[in-house]
């Protein structure tokens, strides 16, 4: 079920795309990463939204005076909270469930990307099984999965690049830097109070070392994903109008950093 | 300052809520990660060697020797599981009696046949070891999916290395009469190179498919089979095709080559009987009749011709394709099987045995398992 709806049409349509492409795997990637954004974009609209949307309730007046009203009924306090939510349209799970559902999509190209490569006899022999009659797998196979210093296949531990004679995880490094501009630029400034602008400092800076590693430890492929994906996400964001690249400077006094 | 730090209950709530909705997202994507990456699954399947009373598998973290009379372990390398290490290519036996072996972490291994203790590593190659090496004359000739094959004397020493456009996942083979060998790639050619010295010879035209089977030899003609879904004989002169046959799906292994007659099957479980001398289908079991892929050799002996099949099944039918008798032994067949004395092996993965010793009427003699399973 999952190989017939998740992972054979994303292997399909990486080796379409190859095989149009001048048969470079990682322009395969760039390019099916961009067609996956665009895809889910009504997902990365509908998340934006209703991160605004929390944002601008929790800035209301009627928010600020319940807290204080109820501060000591928890109970009566999230009942209002409720309350206001339904009141003003807005779903306090409605920005976290579209990444939720991306996840499928990361893991999905994930294993799309090691069944494609195909880099042993097992995953050569599964690739051979999944592949549509429209595509001449023969042909195409071996894929070239070298792009630029990388080895699509390999981790970045295994190949590194070296700047004299010095090995740096450059990808990782690309992947931890277009995360946190990702998460920066994208995420409104806290003004839930310290509890929250702590949250958010967190996730900034433990996602994009979380994402870091993940590029460091797995295929270079993913990571190349990650990259492509972090930055059409901010391109999405600036077309959207929503860039604000104040969020970069740190404010001085404020908690959300 | 102070005041700050004091979040109302409602509101930590909300926060404990989403830190583990947080966590818990990271450790599911983190495992469901981690679970598709290499190293969890088998990569390939096992290699088996025989060589007098002693049957040499390899597949997984070790090389194990196996007593053919009775299924007992000799040895295991190394002892103790190392899951750094994987083996999953034929052993071979060198003249002077090393055995050599390349492991998926990038190193060829020489053995001694009687303990398992190791000789020597030779550590030069950057990649997988998927082929079986080739040995003779005082050298190994050993392909990598680094692209390169590379020969070192008897010692582990580098002799040469040559680069090619395909990784090499099928062992090279050698013309007795000539000092070159002849290697197939994933590029969809074959190369020869000179033995001494690494130089190339002449390199084939693009054969329209990967050839992973070691061709088959005779007479100054290569035969392989491509995931073009064809038979091809090659001039070993210069690469030049002299026929080719197009059969139904992918061919994964090398022929067998005997009388004059090529036997081989295809991922679509086919198997075939051609004309070596012009590749002429001379009959065919087809996969109605196999119950699933082929992707190893045949073994041809006796007038008998054994195939493994990915259902877990050897099939024996006589050289006029007359069954004979199948045998299901559990998990999948890719490995060829191996003659041993009046004995046939085979070695399944998925199965509950490592390795199992048939008759030549079909009949289970014993079955190997290590102490875990």
């Amino acid at each position: 079920m999952w190989d017939t709806i998740i992972i054979n049409p994303m292997v399909n349509t990486l080796l379409w795309i190859y095989s149009v492409l001048g048969q470079n795997f990682g322009l395969s990637i760039i390019v099916f990463t961009i067609l996956i954004r665009l895809l889910t974009y009504p997902l990365t609209a509908s998340q934006l939204k209703s991160t605004q949307a929390m944002q601008e309730m929790q800035k209301s007046k009627k928010w600020l005076d319940m807290q204080k009203k109820y501060k000591d009924d928890k109970e009566k306090l999230a009942q209002e909270q409720m309350k206001l939510y339904q009141e003003m349209g807005v779903n306090p799970f409605g920005s976290c469930l579209p990444t939720i559902i991306q996840f499928p999509i990361i893991i999905g190209l994930y294993q799309g990307i090691i069944r494609a490569l195909a880099v042993t006899p097992v995953q050569l022999l599964d690739l051979s099984r999944h592949v549509y009659p429209f595509i001449d797998a023969a042909v195409l196979i071996p894929l070239n999965n070298r792009f630029l210093w990388m080895d699509l296949a390999l981790p970045e531990k295994d190949f590194g690049l070296a700047i004299a004679g010095i090995g740096i995880p450059v990808l990782a490094i690309f992947v931890v830097i277009t995360t946190y501009l990702q998460s920066k630029l994208m995420t409104p400034p806290s003004t839930g109070g310290d509890q929250g602008a702590n949250m958010s400092k967190a996730m900034n800076m433990y996602m994009p070392l979380f994402m870091g590693y993940l590029a460091y430890t797995f295929s270079s492929g993913l990571a190349l994903y990650f990259v492509t994906s972090n930055l059409v996400g901010v391109l999405q964001y600036a077309l959207m109008g929503r860039l604000d690249w104040r969020n970069l400077i740190p404010k001085r006094g404020s908690a959300a950093g | 300052m102070q005041r700050g730090k004091i979040a109302s209950p409602s509101k930590e709530h909300t926060m404990n809520r989403k830190r583990i909705l947080l966590i818990l997202t990271v450790l599911i994507l983190g495992s469901l990660l981690s679970a598709c990456s290499r190293g969890i699954a088998a990569s390939s399947w096992p290699g088996l060697t025989v060589d007098g009373d002693t049957a040499y598998l390899a597949y997984g973290n070790q090389v194990h020797a196996v007593d053919i009379s009775n299924g007992r372990p000799r040895w295991l390398f190394p002892q103790e599981v190392d899951n750094g290490l994987s083996f999953y290519n034929d052993p071979q036996l060198t003249e002077d009696g090393q055995l050599v072996i390349g492991a998926y972490n990038h190193v060829l291994f020489s053995l001694n046949p009687d303990t398992g203790q190791s000789n020597w590593q030779f550590a030069g190659a950057r990649n997988r070891y998927i082929a079986s090496p080739l040995t003779g004359d005082g050298a190994i000739y050993a392909p990598n999916a680094d692209k390169f094959l590379y020969a070192v004397d008897l010692a582990g020493n580098l002799i040469w290395r040559v680069e090619t456009d395909g990784e090499g996942w099928a062992k090279p083979v050698t013309d007795p009469s000539c000092d070159c060998i002849y290697m197939p790639s994933l590029d969809h050619k074959i190369y020869a190179f000179d033995a001494a010295n690494g130089g190339l010879l002449w390199e084939s035209g693009d054969l329209g498919g990967s050839v992973v089977g070691t061709p088959a030899y005779s007479e100054g003609i290569l035969y392989v089979g491509s995931f073009n879904s064809e038979m091809l004989a090659i001039d070993s002169q210069d690469g030049s095709v002299i026929w080719r046959t197009p059969v139904e799906g992918w061919v994964w292994s090398g022929p067998q080559l005997v009388d004059g007659m090529l036997y081989f099957g295809d991922l679509n479980g086919n198997f075939y009987k051609m004309d070596a001398s012009n590749g002429d289908e001379v009959w065919r079991i087809t996969s109605a009749e196999m119950d699933g892929p082929i992707t190893g050799s045949p073994l041809v002996q006796d007038g008998s011709i054994y195939i493994p099949t990915e259902s877990g099944t050897l099939f024996a039918y006589d050289t006029e394709a007359t069954p004979l008798w199948s045998q299901t032994v559990g998990g999948k067949l890719h490995t060829s099987p191996v003659a041993a004395g009046d004995a046939i092996l085979v070695a399944p993965i998925d199965a509950d045995a490592l390795l199992v010793a048939l008759t030549n009427e079909g009949a289970i003699r014993w079955s190997y398992t290590t102490a875990e399973q």
